[in-house]
Order: C-alpha cells, then sequence, then structure tokens
C-alpha cells in the first residue's frame, strides 16, 4: 500500500471510520470495567463466609427466610453487633451485647419476648462464629 | 528463615470448621471411594486408627467409640486450602505451596524481634479467619522448619508456634527426632539408616559427609547440610510444569459395559486436558489403562492398558478425549469387572517454543485451538462438566461418597443454615 497523505477533504476522523466498518469506534473499546459486587460486600475474602437464613421469619426482625448472611471472621465482635453464634449443636444468629457485665446474648429481634437474653458464662458451651457484615435480601 | 505452615489434620478439621459439635471428638475422612482413612482428627488417632486404615477393618472403632466418619469433600479442602494461603501470603513476601495442607514462607529479610512470637501470631491468625489450626515452624532451613512444625502438634504450650535457632536446642530436638521422620530422608532409607547404626536425626548428622555422599546421594547430602542449619533446598514459588500428568478414579462399583467405562475415561482425560493446558504443556503419549479389583481374588484379573502417540503433540481437548474413549475400546472385554481406570500423559513437553508439523492443516488446528480455547474458559468461568463431549455421557464421575458433607463455601446451593432467634 502507498503512503496516504491525508487532503483537506479528508479529515482524520474520516479515515478511522473508513477503518472500523460499523461506525465510529467506541471510545470505551479496551475498558470493559463493571461494578463488582463482590468487591463491595466481601472485604476479607480469606475469611468471608455465606449462611442462609432459616426457619420462621420473624416480624419486624431484619432477617428473613432465605436472606443471605455475609458473615466475616477477621471482624472482631463489637457491642451490639449481630454475629453467627454456635449454642446447644446449632447456628443461630444473635445480636451480641458486650458490656461491663460480660457477653449477653440478645435476640434479633426486641420485641420478640419469646427468646430471653442470655447471659453467657464459663460454663456456656458457645462460640461466636463470625460476625454479620452484610444482608443480602430479596426485595 | 524459613516457615512451614502445616495445617493440623486438615481434612478433619475442614469439616470440624462447620461442626463444631465435634471439637474434641474423633473424627475421620475417607479417601475418594470411602476406602480408607486418610484424615483422622488427634481423637481419632488416638484410638489407635491408622493412616490409611480400610474402613472394614476398622468399623469396630468407629461404632463403639462413634467416630464421626465423612466421605473427602475436595471442594471444601480446595476452598479452605486457598483460604489458609491466602492468610499466609499476609505474612511473608513469598510463599511455596507445597501441599494441600502444607505450605513454606521464606521469611528472608522479614526481621521480628521475637520469631516465637510471630509464629504464634500466623497460627493465631490462620485459625481465627478461616478456623483451621496450623502449626508454624520456623528455623534456619526448610528441614528444620519441618521439624519445628512438628513439635507444635506434640506440644500444645507452643501454641501453634515454633521457633527454632540456637544450636544447643537444634541439638536436642534433633537427639529425639528419629530420622526416618526427617524431610528427604524417608521410610525406603530405614534399612540403609539401620546398618549405619542411624535412629535419630543427630546421628544422621554425625555420618561423615563422605558416606552420606556415598549412601544418600545428592538428596541426602542436602538433607545433611539443611539439618545443620545450612539452606540447600532452594526455594520455589513457582511449580515446575510435570513431566507426566495422571488422572485416575476407582469406582464405586465394578463396570462392565464399554460405553460406560469409555465414558468415565473421556471424562478423565477431559480434565488431565485442561490440567496439561494449564502448565502450557503439549502431551506426545498418552496411556490409557484400567484395571480389575484385586479383592475380589475370585473374579477373573486383568490390568489393562493401551498406548496413543500424538507425533506432532496435542493440548486439543477433543483429539484427547475421543483418542481415550477410543483407546478403552482397543482392550475393552465384558468378561472383566472394571473397578479403576485412569489416563498419563506419559511424554510431555512445554508448548512454547514448539513448531507445528508441514503435513497438519493449519486451518483445522485454528479451529480446534478456538474450540479449546473456548472450553477452557467455559471450565474457568462455570466450572468443570458445564460442556461435555457426547461420549462422557453425563459427565459425572461414578463414586462412592456416602457421608459427604455439603459443598458449604463453593456451591450457593449447600451453603450452611441458620436460624434467627
Amino acid at each position: 500500500m502507498q503512503p496516504h497523505p491525508i487532503t483537506d477533504s479528508e479529515s482524520f476522523e474520516s479515515l478511522l471510520v473508513g477503518a472500523v466498518k460499523a461506525g465510529f469506534p467506541s471510545p470505551a473499546e479496551d475498558l470493559r470495567e463493571k461494578l463488582d459486587l463482590v468487591k463491595l460486600l466481601v472485604r476479607h475474602t480469606a475469611s468471608t463466609f455465606f449462611f442462609q437464613v432459616d426457619g420462621v421469619s420473624m416480624v419486624d426482625a431484619d432477617m428473613d427466610e432465605g436472606d443471605i448472611l455475609i458473615v466475616d471472621r477477621a471482624v472482631d465482635p463489637y457491642n451490639d453487633c449481630k454475629a453467627v453464634c454456635f449454642i446447644d449443636g446449632e447456628f443461630t444468629v444473635k445480636r451480641v451485647s458486650i458490656g461491663r457485665a460480660g457477653v449477653v446474648l440478645l435476640p434479633c429481634n426486641e420485641r420478640n419476648t419469646k427468646f430471653r437474653p442470655i447471659p453467657v458464662g464459663p460454663d456456656n458451651d458457645f462460640v461466636i462464629w463470625g460476625v454479620v457484615t452484610y444482608i443480602i435480601k430479596k426485595a | 528463615m524459613f516457615a512451614l505452615a502445616d495445617c493440623n489434620n486438615f481434612f478433619a478439621s475442614c469439616e470440624r470448621v462447620f461442626r463444631p459439635d465435634l471439637e474434641g471428638k474423633p473424627v475421620i475422612v475417607l479417601s475418594n471411594n470411602d476406602g480408607c482413612a486418610v484424615a483422622r482428627s488427634n481423637e481419632a488417632k488416638a484410638l489407635g486408627i491408622p493412616m490409611g486404615a480400610p474402613l472394614f477393618k476398622i468399623r469396630d472403632i468407629v461404632e463403639k467409640n462413634k467416630v464421626t466418619v465423612f466421605s473427602s469433600n475436595y471442594a471444601l479442602y480446595g476452598d479452605m486450602s486457598h483460604r489458609v494461603q491466602e492468610v499466609l501470603r499476609s505474612f511473608a513476601p513469598s510463599v511455596e505451596q507445597y501441599s494441600i495442607d502444607e505450605s513454606f514462607l521464606d521469611l528472608r529479610g522479614v526481621e521480628k524481634a521475637d520469631m516465637g512470637a510471630f509464629a504464634r501470631e500466623i497460627s493465631r491468625t490462620c485459625r481465627k479467619l478461616t478456623g483451621i489450626p496450623v502449626s508454624v515452624g520456623i528455623a534456619p532451613t526448610k528441614t528444620l522448619a519441618k521439624i519445628a512444625s512438628k513439635l507444635c502438634k506434640q506440644y500444645p504450650k507452643l501454641q501453634g508456634g515454633c521457633y527454632m535457632h540456637c544450636p544447643q536446642d537444634i541439638e536436642k530436638v534433633l537427639r529425639r527426632f528419629p530420622a526416618a521422620d526427617v524431610w528427604g530422608i524417608g521410610r525406603r532409607s530405614v534399612k540403609k539408616l539401620a546398618l549405619l547404626g542411624v535412629n535419630t536425626a543427630w546421628d544422621y548428622v554425625q555420618l561423615r559427609e563422605y558416606d552420606v555422599c556415598r549412601q544418600f546421594a545428592l538428596p541426602g547430602w542436602r538433607t545433611w547440610k539443611e539439618l545443620q542449619g545450612v539452606p540447600c533446598v532452594e526455594f520455589e514459588d513457582y511449580i515446575e510444569p510435570r513431566q507426566s500428568l495422571c488422572v485416575s478414579r476407582s469406582f464405586a462399583k465394578e463396570i462392565r459395559a464399554v460405553g460406560e467405562l469409555s465414558g468415565q475415561v473421556a471424562t478423565f482425560a477431559e480434565s488431565a486436558v485442561t490440567k496439561l493446558r494449564r502448565q502450557g504443556s503439549l502431551a506426545f503419549e498418552m496411556a490409557v489403562f484400567a484395571l480389575t479389583n484385586r479383592f475380589h481374588e475370585d473374579d477373573p484379573q486383568t490390568f489393562a492398558s493401551q498406548v496413543v502417540v500424538f507425533p506432532d503433540g496435542t493440548d486439543d481437548h477433543a483429539a484427547v478425549v475421543m483418542a481415550a474413549a477410543d483407546a478403552v475400546r482397543t482392550f475393552f472385554n465384558p468378561r472383566y469387572g472394571y473397578k479403576k481406570a485412569g489416563v498419563v500423559f506419559t511424554r510431555i513437553a512445554p508448548r512454547e517454543g514448539h513448531t507445528g508439523s508441514l503435513f497438519r492443516d493449519p486451518e483445522a488446528d485454528a479451529r480446534d485451538a478456538r474450540l479449546s480455547r473456548a472450553l477452557d474458559t467455559l471450565t474457568a468461568t462455570y466450572g468443570p462438566g458445564t460442556v461435555l463431549f457426547g461420549i462422557q455421557g453425563d459427565g459425572r464421575v461414578q463414586s462412592a461418597r456416602q457421608q459427604q458433607s455439603p459443598r458449604r463455601t463453593t456451591h450457593w446451593g449447600e451453603i450452611p443454615h441458620v436460624t434467627v432467634k
């Protein structure tokens, strides 16, 4: 092919259009960026696990049956955090109150009187498995 | 300094992460086909269950002591292994994965006032973030680091971390450490060691250099130097491409139909090509084999195999899968019940720098290459078995895993459930 000087009648732009049959090339051709939900919701990939909420949904609780909980073991339990706890052989989500009185497990829903606060003593067989950082729910 | 981080009773520990109720209780994990115990919790070890014990031989102990038995769940173990690796990488500039449950950390250039505390911190962090208990040994060489990590398991007082560096301490440890348990010496050398009067690692160090070289060659000499605190085993943060590659499985039930056997073998071949492509190699020769159950002595026995040659080398999914299935048809005999089968690439070379043959159709090759790349992408994105060759049947490998726990960290349908109270 011969070198092709750009004359007045042919702008540089028209040359580009000629090179791409489909029209003007997308300025974002090589940048296919996407929002990554994992980046938003998972701070620590090594220590983040997913749980699904089971059982009867509770009135006014912010968790319903089927919700996905994002649980990060890297987060230290803090006062009034929601955490996946292992009590009496099952995984349960509790609100954990950490204060001068020690650790007290509160029901996730304050208005629910069926479940009473449980003070955790040295005799209890109990672990805070991980702190809930996000709740994914269906709208 | 080097560290070895070794996950304690790894498979059993993975199961326990999601079953805190099994803490302090005997747990075993079985091999691929629920055949033998391949991982044991400390409590199971204490009951006298040996490593590799066939389930039928230990059934009494298991029942009497309420041992919890799991089939292996490699999806879970693989994922937990990655998590531990990730935590380890935050402690050292370079980490070499030695096996699914062991990694070396290169601590050259890592300055810590208290290395013992550092070892304990690594262990504590792994446990907190992943739930897996890890024994961390730090020492001047990889071989000594391995010994140090074993000490953590013997002495809970060390809290998962052991720093072994001053010569007097090392001597004290080596005097009590069996030579055959040293990394790089191995059980095969037991007879030779006995002839030389070597019982402990310390006895081994006392051997004359000349004798070590003559009896144990270069690897033995390296171990001898390493035990004296001189690093000789290179740090490999990349893994050498393998010279041969094998995918094989035993089946839960014996296979007596040619279609079924070739379908299973096709799936093994498919997974072997995927591995081959991942390491950037071409296969020039492949052996396909199948054998009967040697424990059923009354049944007719065979070990059948067929070698396939790829003169120009190949990493093409379709070519290998079809060749493997064809190979099965050459030796299949309905007289036999096949218990195990597999595919081995016996000659492999790097793809880089390999020139194709003049006698091939470049257009067809390019088309096949496009198909193979598309298959790679599908596997990488959606997991193995997303698309199958017709010959593979449903692509499922027939195996017995009766007590497999859910794949809690890799499959949405199997994540653990919690109640809200």
